[in-house]
């Protein structure tokens, strides 16, 4: 279990390592850089700036100083905004992407073993047939279309009742981070319920669940350690790439919900081409992926003993 | 086995004109069609037939392991000491599943719930039936994988399914089923994925157990050896039909079937003679979506007469609790005497 744990942390090093490199390339071969923007500024100060910063350097160098910063864990200072670190913009606004992350994917996971579990109890019934259209919705409407529409419905809502039930927009309480987590986690959450339904489905068919039923058990424990402890295999499987699709889809929802996390100075930084802050988010999302697949699949062990010991 | 032994041991379940249906797209499959049987304490009664005949329905229908739907029980009673278990759709409950009948299933790789140690695959039966602690219920788990001749049951009873041997797999199988000490234990077709060696040592300790708890066995098989070592009790099954009934030794050397004939003689042997082809029964069984209005057999028999074809035969008594559903034996039959030369033990039919 140790060494396993060790292997897999080298593993994801090497991921995190790629990550960088790959990032590093692809600003660098981006038209343009961090000094070209609106304002113009002469051959003298640019030179002067492009000292200062490293930039005159050939792109070996650079990549060496890029990689050994990134080492000591000093991202550098931000090109576009004034006296910001990186270390800091990510140490402000990662965590209140983070807790929306947690939320939405605690939302999809539930609500997609819930849902799930219930379709396949209810296969071709009245409740199936409904959540299943629901679930292609969800599967096929992007979330930033949600986001407007649930935006939209929260503004008539809170119309309707004359008090404000849940607010449109913002951060700051919990109830702010009600609605933009639903939003997040809607589209995993139908395509959780979708693996789930069919995982069920095939459990409750299976041979081990009839020697369950023939023990006389009943339905309520085949239910809870026959069937779902087997059925949420998939489920947790999926869950590592669900946390890279639900943070990715963080960005457009914060940006619609005026959240200030990190996603937006993510998106903000590619657009000014801001060197040190795109480096230093993306090998840092990139790194925290890598981990949290690493964290889902040491919890596989746990609820699968056939992955625990080999 | 004899009629005496018959008089001492008592019946436990007795199964009555059981019609069991499936619904598919196809149409309705008339799986079993008016199955009659009685287990008696101590006994072992084998159910055998080919692939699809309905020897798992029939007994799955008694545990209530129909799904339902597409599966219905559309008549029939199973009564177990006189109280009725089949209830229209399915058995009366879980106080009998798993407390007064076990049950035992083919492969046993799949048969175990994979994330849960065989100790509390077995403790749990006894926790929910016996009300036994988790605790106490573990302890006799490990008894029980001993029981079942199993090494250092303490340790095993922690292990999970993936870490044990097929064979290993079907004695933590039985150890569960036998862990409330039913009075019936239905196997079905318990060494039909394990090898030879491992199918001896089963069936032994089935025998074993059996003896030492006075438990009846129902044996769903195929294999005409495995009935010849253990039964005391045979049904032949066909098309959801049992054609012939009685004591093993009624069924092998006075067969009255021509299907029991034709079973018995597509059998291989270990005679080294130079007719060693296999005595296949031409055709196929019939569509159970539309059985045949007469007997079951009529397409395939050799011995194919004119009624067999629209009148289903009745059971006729051919020895005292050895009947067949055949129309040779009608007292009528122009063959009759035919039949029961033919009856009589053929060349190198026994076992």
């Amino acid at each position: 279990m140790i060494r396993y744990t060790i292997k897999r942390l080298i593993q994801g090093v090497i991921t995190v390592w790629f990550i960088a490199t790959a990032t590093f390339m692809a600003m660098h071969s981006v038209p343009g850089d961090p000094l070209m923007n609106d304002k113009a500024i002469s051959e003298e100060i640019r030179k002067n700036l492009e000292a200062q910063y490293g930039l005159d350097k050939p792109i070996i160098e650079q990549y060496g100083i890029y990689l050994w910063n990134m080492v000591r864990g000093d991202f550098g200072i931000s090109f576009a905004q004034e006296n910001r670190r990186v270390n800091d913009i990510i140490r402000e606004h990662f965590p209140i992407s983070a807790i929306l992350g947690i939320l939405a994917i605690a939302f999809a996971g539930l609500g997609g073993i819930l849902f799930g579990a219930l379709t396949a109890r209810y296969r071709n019934q009245m409740p199936d047939i409904v959540i299943m259209f629901l679930v292609i919705l969800g599967i096929s409407v992007p979330s930033f279309v949600f986001a407007a529409l649930g935006q939209l419905a929260l503004v008539k809502l809170n119309a309707f009742f004359g008090i404000s039930i849940l607010p449109v927009a913002g951060w700051g309480t919990l109830s702010h981070m009600i609605a933009p987590s639903l939003v997040l986690g809607l589209g995993t959450m139908a395509f959780l319920t979708r693996l789930m339904r069919s995982s069920m489905l095939e459990i409750v068919s299976s041979d081990y669940v009839r020697t369950a039923r023939s023990k006389g058990l009943p339905p309520t424990r085949i239910f809870l350690r026959h069937e779902l402890r087997n059925a949420i295999l998939p489920v947790v499987t999926v869950l590592g790439p669900s946390i890279a699709a639900i943070t990715t889809g963080g960005f457009v929802v914060e940006l619609v919900f005026a959240i200030p996390g990190l996603g937006r100075y993510f998106v903000q930084a590619v657009q000014q081409l801001d060197y040190t802050v795109i480096m230093g988010t993306t090998v840092f999302y990139g790194a925290f992926l890598v981990f949290m697949v690493i964290v889902v699949d040491l919890l596989y062990g746990l609820i699968d003993p056939r992955v625990r010991l080999e | 086995m004899n009629t005496l032994t018959d008089q001492v041991a008592p019946t436990l379940l007795e199964v009555r004109d059981l019609e069991v249906e499936f619904d598919t797209y196809g149409g309705t499959v008339h799986a079993v069609r008016g199955v009659s049987f009685d287990v008696h304490a101590g006994k072992t009664l084998a159910i055998v037939g080919e692939s699809g005949c309905g020897k798992s329905v029939t007994v799955q229908s008694i545990m209530g392991l129909i799904p339902s739907p597409p599966g219905r029980i559309v008549a029939g009673t199973a009564k177990l000491r006189g109280r009725e278990i089949v209830d229209g759709e399915t058995i009366d409950g879980d106080i009998v599943r798993g407390s007064e009948i076990g049950m035992i299933f083919q492969d046993p790789m799949t048969s175990l719930n994979p994330t849960m140690t065989i100790g509390d695959q077995i403790a749990e039966t006894l926790q929910v039936h016996r009300g036994f602690s988790h605790g106490q219920a573990l302890a006799r788990a490990a008894e029980l994988l001993e029981m079942t001749r199993i090494n250092e049951p303490r340790r095993r009873a922690r292990q999970y399914p993936f870490e044990f041997s097929g064979g290993m797999l079907q004695r933590s199988m039985i150890a569960m089923a036998i862990a409330c000490g039913p009075s019936i234990l239905i196997a079905d077709e318990p060494t039909t994925a394990l090898d030879v060696t491992i199918q001896s040592q089963i069936l032994d300790l089935l025998r074993d157990l059996q003896q030492q708890n006075n438990m009846a066995i129902i044996l769903i098989t195929h294999d005409l050896g495995v009935v010849a070592r253990m039964a005391d009790e045979v049904a032949v099954m066909y098309a959801g039909e049992f054609l012939e009934t009685g004591t093993a030794d009624d069924i092998f050397y006075n067969s009255a079937h021509p299907y029991t004939v034709g079973l018995k003689a597509a059998m291989p042997t270990n005679r080294d003679e130079s007719e060693q082809d296999l005595m296949p029964i031409d055709g196929s069984p019939p569509d159970l979506f539309a059985p045949p209005p007469g007997c079951a057999y009529f397409a395939r028999c050799p011995h194919a007469m004119e009624a067999c074809q629209n009148d289903p035969p009745p059971a006729f008594p051919v020895g005292s609790g050895h009947a067949t559903r055949c129309w040779l034996h009608h007292a009528d039959c122009p063959r009759r005497t035919e039949a029961l030369h033919y009856a009589a033990p053929i060349e190198g039919g026994d076992t």
